[in-house]
């Protein structure tokens, strides 16, 4: 089926100025074959999958360069957010021969697996109509797989701590990071939790990023009651988990500006680290607040790759 | 003995011990401050974030941040052109303490034009009670005070010592060099002598406000005030200032290191 929906983009086809208006026929604009555009995704906002179409072009300008040579994990929920999704590591059968992949052995599945990658906006909309809501990328690109070049703290809280605690724990982490002359990226995860990530250069394996991230977690466990540095304390009622484990090979961080599956469609939103204040929501971060924002706090971040030599 | 009010607390440290020398006695003394600096003083902050700011040594040049360890002594004989002294030979030629204040003669205390007074310290007796006291009130019943020099810390100073409030006093004082003679002013060249009317008239004015010298009568508004404003913004919002644990990431440096090293392939 052909689907027809009409979208608003920049004059200029940049998609950059939304302020910048012309209509133009979406299927002039992608190789995609729309299925199902009218199902709610989002009962409680009443959002259709056109409407999850509509963000994820919009948002392809700032999006599309983290998503780049990364191997894609998605979560999908065909018949949206309040029945079972499934996530997804394979391509599904009938891909089309214009989106890219990437082959790799898994060992837990113990078997190849054919990951898709996600870099042009053509595989984010036909992503987004396999109502991929939630896009998930690994801390590595497909051309040195078994490197990361992104290290990730995973700020991970249990109730009944805050997003307050958590901006608490996730402000005294960045101080000692800017001590030790670090350069870190603050974002929501979407859901309870903040990422703050470390661009780094290619010269690491993921033993040694998930201890380095491990060794950060110890040393706020001792400075403040609420934070955790173990796996089996991250249940912990009240507890603050600085969750180093997705350090791994072939594991995921949900993607900067991925769509989450909340009641709210929450945004997993890159922050300006002076945003970051007490009183802050991530639900303030959704998919009608987040193209109002004017720039990308993470802009630089893959010219800032670092070295992890302390000195 | 009674305390008086609105004086400095004393010290709870002597900072110096050794000797009053007169000739060939010896009275052990140990030397605590006297004098309390009151002036107020604010720490820098930044505007943004309340936090405290440091100094840094910066090179004019390129604007780099110069470690202590990295820096030599200079003397500037022309702009820009430097005489480089290393530690070791600033340390040879340093004044040594020798730990006596050695007294060369008495003078009358009040001989001495206030304007040589630098800095006053209390002496106490260190085990020579009898001595002390003996000094003490037999230069005190003269008006004297002794005269003579002392090293404190790093620099050689003139020195006297006299009674006061039943202590003896040590008060450094300037060198000759150090004092500018008023003469050297010009203004000070073309004063006239002032007429017999004159005189009478400013004699009497001064007669009138005659009076006995208390110094507390005088007080510091501006620390007063600041201390009312403090008080003030005690009871409402105050920063409180995060000071960094240097040990502690110290301690984090190293396990960072170590991971790093221990776990590459």
């Amino acid at each position: 089926m052909r689907a027809r929906i009409n979208i608003k983009v920049a004059a200029n086809n940049s998609l950059i100025f939304p302020h910048i208006e012309k209509v133009i026929m979406i299927d002039e604009l992608t190789r995609v074959s729309f299925t199902n555009l009218e199902k709610v995704l989002y009962p409680e906002l009443g959002l259709e999958k056109s409407d999850i179409i509509k963000y994820y072009i919009s948002i392809a300008p700032r999006m599309l360069k983290f998503l780049k040579n990364r191997a894609i994990v998605m979560n999908r929920y065909p018949d949206g957010i309040d029945k079972e999704g499934f996530y997804e590591k394979d391509a599904p059968p009938g891909i089309p021969p214009w989106v890219e992949t990437f082959n790799k052995y898994s060992e837990t599945a113990q078997r190849e697996i054919n990951f898709i990658v996600c870099n042009d906006l053509d595989t984010l909309i036909w992503l987004a109509n396999l109502a991929a809501l939630e896009i998930n990328i690994t801390l590595s690109t497909i051309d040195n797989y078994e490197t990361p070049d992104l290290l990730l703290f995973d700020i991970d809280p249990e109730p009944p701590c805050s997003f307050d605690d958590v901006i608490e724990i996730a402000l005294s982490l960045k101080e000692k990071l800017d001590e030790l002359n670090f350069k870190s990226f603050v974002k929501t995860s979407g859901k309870k939790g903040l990422h703050i990530v470390l661009p780094i250069i290619q010269s690491y394996n993921f033993r040694q990023t998930r201890e380095f991230v491990h060794q950060f977690g110890k040393f706020l466990a001792r400075e403040s009651e609420l934070v955790v540095s173990e796996f089996r304390n991250s249940r912990d009622p009240g507890t603050i988990f600085i969750d180093y484990l997705q350090n791994t090979r072939g594991k995921t961080m949900i993607a900067p500006y991925s769509l989450r599956a909340a009641p709210k469609a929450t945004v997993s939103t890159p922050l300006e680290w002076n945003e970051l204040k007490k009183g802050l929501r991530p639900e303030e971060f959704n998919i009608f607040t987040i193209l109002k924002r004017k720039s990308d706090p993470w802009e630089g971040l893959m010219e800032n790759k670092q070295s992890l030599e302390v000195n | 003995m009674a305390k008086e009010k609105s004086t400095a607390k004393p010290s709870s440290r002597s900072i110096w011990s050794g000797s009053i020398t007169i000739g060939l006695v010896n009275v052990p003394v140990k030397l605590y401050t006297m004098i309390r600096d009151q002036s107020f003083s604010f720490r820098l902050l930044h505007n943004v974030d309340g936090q405290p700011l440091k100094y840094e040594r910066v090179c004019i040049r390129d604007e780099k941040v110069i470690d202590w360890k990295d820096t030599v002594k200079g003397y500037e004989i022309r702009k820009n052109e430097f005489i480089v002294f290393k530690k070791e030979e600033l340390d040879a030629i340093r004044p040594e303490s020798d730990e006596r204040i050695k007294l060369d003669k008495f003078i009358s205390l009040l001989s001495i034009d206030p304007v040589y007074f630098e800095k006053s310290y209390i002496l106490v007796p260190d085990r020579s009670e009898e001595a002390y006291s003996l000094l003490m009130t037999v230069i005190r019943q003269e008006g004297k005070a002794g005269l003579g020099k002392v090293t404190l810390r790093t620099k050689e100073y003139p020195a006297i010592v006299y009674a006061y409030k039943g202590a003896l006093i040590l008060t450094t004082l300037h060198y000759a060099n150090e004092v500018t003679n008023p003469v050297e002013l010009e203004e000070l060249t073309k004063l006239k002598n002032p007429s017999k009317n004159e005189m009478e008239l400013a004699g009497k004015i001064i007669k009138e406000l005659s009076g006995e010298f208390d110094i507390t009568e005088y007080r510091d508004g501006y620390r007063e005030r600041i201390e009312k404003l403090i008080q003030m913004k005690m009871k409402g919002e105050i920063f409180v200032a995060q000071v960094p644990k240097k040990e502690e990431v110290k301690e984090l440096m190293v396990a960072l290191q170590e991971t790093i090293k221990q776990l590459a392939k």
